[in-house]
């Protein structure tokens, strides 16, 4: 199983490196993509130095952006899987392989590691406000498109193929995560989620205020309303294969 | 009804002459290509319908009537803020659009730039085919 690993970074010179050799000594097989998505300090020169692939966004995209230019290189390279891991360091990569497991063992498309699953009570979960708000939005979820996760803010997953090709063709943009198990959910897609661990950023402020927690609430509700119509999953025309 | 009262032949020039202003405005902004002739049409069409009413007002008041305004200059504003409201309307789609685009071409550069680097280095590399 080709895997990329897809790492979304902007402005993490600081914590990319250490990311990227957590990757590669968790799964030393897997290829990994450094997303700069606009970044102006020294990210890119630090992902040229760590010879990895990298994908850099001339104009800031946000999140969604990013993470789908991995999709797309991932689609058009042929790669059989793709997982996300942020570049702020949260995202502890000692649980690749059981995210990873349940795609090489074909019975899922796209895999959520769940802070709030099992029982690693001692990672990070953020404050109860936010806990209050994820709850809610599994709720939504549920109701929407009968996906059942509990932690749908991750950003920690896997996906299959199927999956890639789904995210290259359409990934919502601006606050992407719940979103996008809604797509998948939607377009017959297998979600499952294995419990993770998250650790605290380790440098430079989260973008996440209680204002924009709030907006963040009301504008992932109305995109979950608004969700478009499932559209057929075309196989990639002429997929190559890179070197 | 005597549409002199409401609107006196001041008004009448005054109106046709801010159109007609408004309308060369129009044109030299298309023959400067700031705006797309396709775009402009929009614009020209409105144009002539709002000179159609300033010159001849029985237009308007036969058309207030028959929609049931209780005076013409309230079919007038009525129609005006319906008529920018879609405007703006489509102007945000279009800007959305926009956006869709943008964003698209931005991960197309980025993919291509990184597929150039590689083959940079592919070829730099010792013992290369040249």
């Amino acid at each position: 199983m080709r895997v990329l690993a897809i790492v979304p970074a902007f402005n993490e010179e600081r914590s990319l490196a250490a990311v990227v050799a957590a990757i590669r000594q968790a799964r030393p097989g897997v290829d990994v993509c450094v997303v700069d998505d606009g970044s102006t300090d020294g990210t890119a020169a630090v992902a040229r130095s760590l010879g990895v692939v990298l994908l850099s966004n001339a104009i800031n995209l946000g999140i969604g952006g990013a993470v789908q230019v991995g999709y797309l290189w991932a689609r058009d390279h042929g790669y059989d899987a793709a997982v996300q891991v942020d570049g702020d360091g949260q995202h502890d990569t000692s649980f690749l392989g059981a995210l990873l497991e349940p795609l090489a063992s074909g019975r899922a498309d796209l895999v959520v590691g769940s802070r709030f699953a099992g029982d690693h009570a001692d990672g990070f979960r953020s404050t109860w406000l936010r806990r209050m708000g994820i709850r809610y939005l599994c709720g939504v979820l549920a109701i929407r498109c009968g996906a059942r996760v509990s932690d749908p803010t991750s950003g920690f997953r896997a996906a299959s193929r199927t999956a890639i090709e789904l995210f290259a063709e359409s990934y919502p943009s601006d606050y992407p995560e719940p979103e996008s198990i809604a797509v998948a959910a939607r377009q017959g897609l297998r979600v499952v989620e294995v419990p993770v661990r998250m650790r605290q950023r380790a440098h430079g402020a989260s973008s996440i205020t209680p204002l924009r927690t709030l907006y963040y609430l009301v504008k992932v509700t109305f995109a979950l309303a608004l969700l478009p119509n499932p559209s057929p999953v075309r196989p990639s025309e002429g997929a190559e294969v890179h070197r | 009804m005597n549409y002199r009262e409401a609107i006196p032949l001041e008004q009448q020039v005054l109106s046709v002459l801010a159109l007609g202003t408004f309308l060369l405005w129009v044109f030299h902004l298309v023959r400067t290509q700031r705006l797309s002739l396709r775009d402009s049409l929009l614009w020209v069409v409105t144009t002539l319908v709002a000179a159609v009413f300033a010159v001849f007002p029985p237009v308007l008041f036969w058309l207030s009537k028959l929609l049931g305004f209780r005076t013409p200059s309230n079919a007038l504003f009525g129609g005006a803020v319906l008529y920018l409201t879609l405007n703006v309307l489509y102007n945000t789609v279009s800007g959305s659009l926009s956006a869709a685009r943008v964003r698209r071409l931005t991960q197309e550069c980025a993919m291509l730039r990184a597929e150039i680097e590689a083959m940079r280095r592919d070829r730099s590399r010792p013992g290369a085919a040249t």
